[in-house]
């Protein structure tokens, strides 16, 4: 009884959380910065057995710290280590961001993607240097790692990632 | 400069006449996992002198697992083939394991009989009882070897489990966050203080697929310390070995301390 009671005060506040976390950054605390970071991300397809990858993207600072964990593609926890960069260094270090920014994997495919320049507590970033990542991840398949050095500012900017095996060209924005 | 290298000689030397045993290692099946409900791991211990091909079985009898809430446990399952031992173990906590598989501290003995060498597990008292009247060459050795390795389940930890006896390696860089192209640096004390002069080894994985088996050697600077930088991504064995004159010990003629640790450099 005690037990139903606490799930259900518990999937309140998971209710609760998630509203706030799927809000548009706009009605976020107040925050004069509106930058945003949009691209379309290309996954490739692929021949034979194919599992969709998983994907993650984020931004470190200039001390490899990360700032801001953009998305998080994937299924079983188990394979979370597989996104070797973005696990060892954000993931496995900070278990209530991983859960808040979960969501499922996507087959190959093109998706248009915006974000606002904030970091995980959504307080606007410093101008500054950071390095944009974007790591892929397939089972039985290959994983690429891309990234792209770019310094905040306030002028638009735009930057490609080649295409890999695992990804096609990313034409990624920055708008101040 | 000469004498400098001439005693360097000497002391390489010296220690390479230590390390004519195999080289032994704990190597597990994950180094790094993430799971919400716990993962099983296997390792294999053997004793090869190809890293990481297996030759003779490494009894786990001593085979302690060091969790991350500090207790000390066993494998749940163990079988010994002629190559290798395994032994199983279900990974639940997060952080990080400590694997060791050392003896406690023991003897050992050699000694030459005409131009035979001969060995024996025995202390300086026991080896006069033991040889014959003309053997020569006694020397008694006491010593411990640590044959260690870290896992870790999500969120590494600082769980070294150090004992302050003989040669033990103290991470700086976390074995979890060893990376291709970057620097790691370990520590090394010898009876819990920082030991300068520690020869290190460290090879990769696949020796048996290139004719350079690519070793790099090292020794501990000052403050016991040496740093690499893993050149490329995978599974690798690190040797160390330090060796001295015996402290207020009657029964040994010198002292060794061993550490062989298993770690996988990950891809950036």
């Amino acid at each position: 009884m005690n037990t139903l009671k606490h799930h259900a005060i518990h999937f309140t506040l998971l209710v609760l959380t998630t509203l706030l976390l799927t809000m548009p950054p706009a009605s976020q605390a107040a925050n004069n910065n509106s930058a945003t970071l949009s691209m379309k991300l290309a996954l490739k397809q692929q021949q034979g057995e194919y599992h969709p990858p998983y994907v993650a993207a984020w931004i470190e600072n200039s001390k490899k710290k990360s700032v801001r964990t953009f998305l998080l593609w994937r299924e079983d926890a188990k394979w979370l280590k597989d996104i070797r960069r973005w696990w060892r260094n954000v993931g496995r270090k900070d278990a209530k961001l991983v859960d808040a920014i979960t969501s499922a994997t996507h087959a190959a495919g093109s998706f248009p993607l915006s974000f606002k320049l904030a970091d995980d507590q959504q307080n606007a970033l410093p101008t500054g240097n950071y390095t944009f990542y974007i790591e892929v991840v397939r089972e039985k398949g290959g994983r690429a790692l891309l990234k792209q050095k770019f310094e905040l500012t306030n002028k638009t900017q735009q930057f490609t990632f080649k295409e890999t095996a695992e990804t096609g060209a990313i034409t990624f924005t920055i708008t101040p | 400069m000469n004498i400098q290298k001439t005693l360097l000689l000497c002391l390489t030397v010296a220690i390479s006449s230590q390390v004519s045993a195999h080289s032994r290692w704990l190597l597990p099946s994950h180094y790094t996992l993430s799971s919400e409900a716990g993962e099983w791991v296997t390792l294999d211990a053997t004793a090869s002198n190809e890293v990481f091909n297996v030759d003779k079985a490494l009894s786990i009898d001593p085979m302690t697992i060091l969790t991350p809430s500090g207790k000390k446990t066993r494998p749940s399952s163990a079988y010994k083939a002629h190559r290798k031992s395994v032994a199983d173990y279900f990974i639940k906590e997060n952080g990080t394991y400590k694997i060791t598989n050392n003896a406690t501290a023991n003897y050992f003995s050699r000694y030459k009989v005409g131009d035979t060498q001969k060995r024996a597990r025995v202390n300086k008292e026991a080896l006069k009882a033991l040889v014959p009247s003309n053997a020569s060459n006694l020397e008694t050795t006491y010593g411990l070897t640590r044959i260690e390795t870290y896992i870790t389940m999500n969120n590494p930890t600082e769980n070294y489990g150090a004992d302050g006896k003989f040669l033990e390696l103290v991470p700086n860089t976390h074995p979890s966050e060893i990376v291709e192209s970057e620097a790691a640096t370990f520590s090394f004390t010898y009876h819990g203080k920082p030991q300068a002069g520690v020869e290190v080894e460290i090879v990769r994985d696949g020796a048996r697929y290139r004719n350079d088996p690519e070793v790099v050697k090292l020794l501990t600077n000052n403050k016991g310390e040496i740093t690499f930088t893993p050149k490329k991504a995978g599974r690798y064995l690190l040797i160390a070995e330090y060796q001295q004159d015996a402290q207020n010990n009657t029964l040994a003629d010198k002292e060794h301390g061993g550490v062989f640790l298993t770690f996988e450099t990950q891809l950036q």
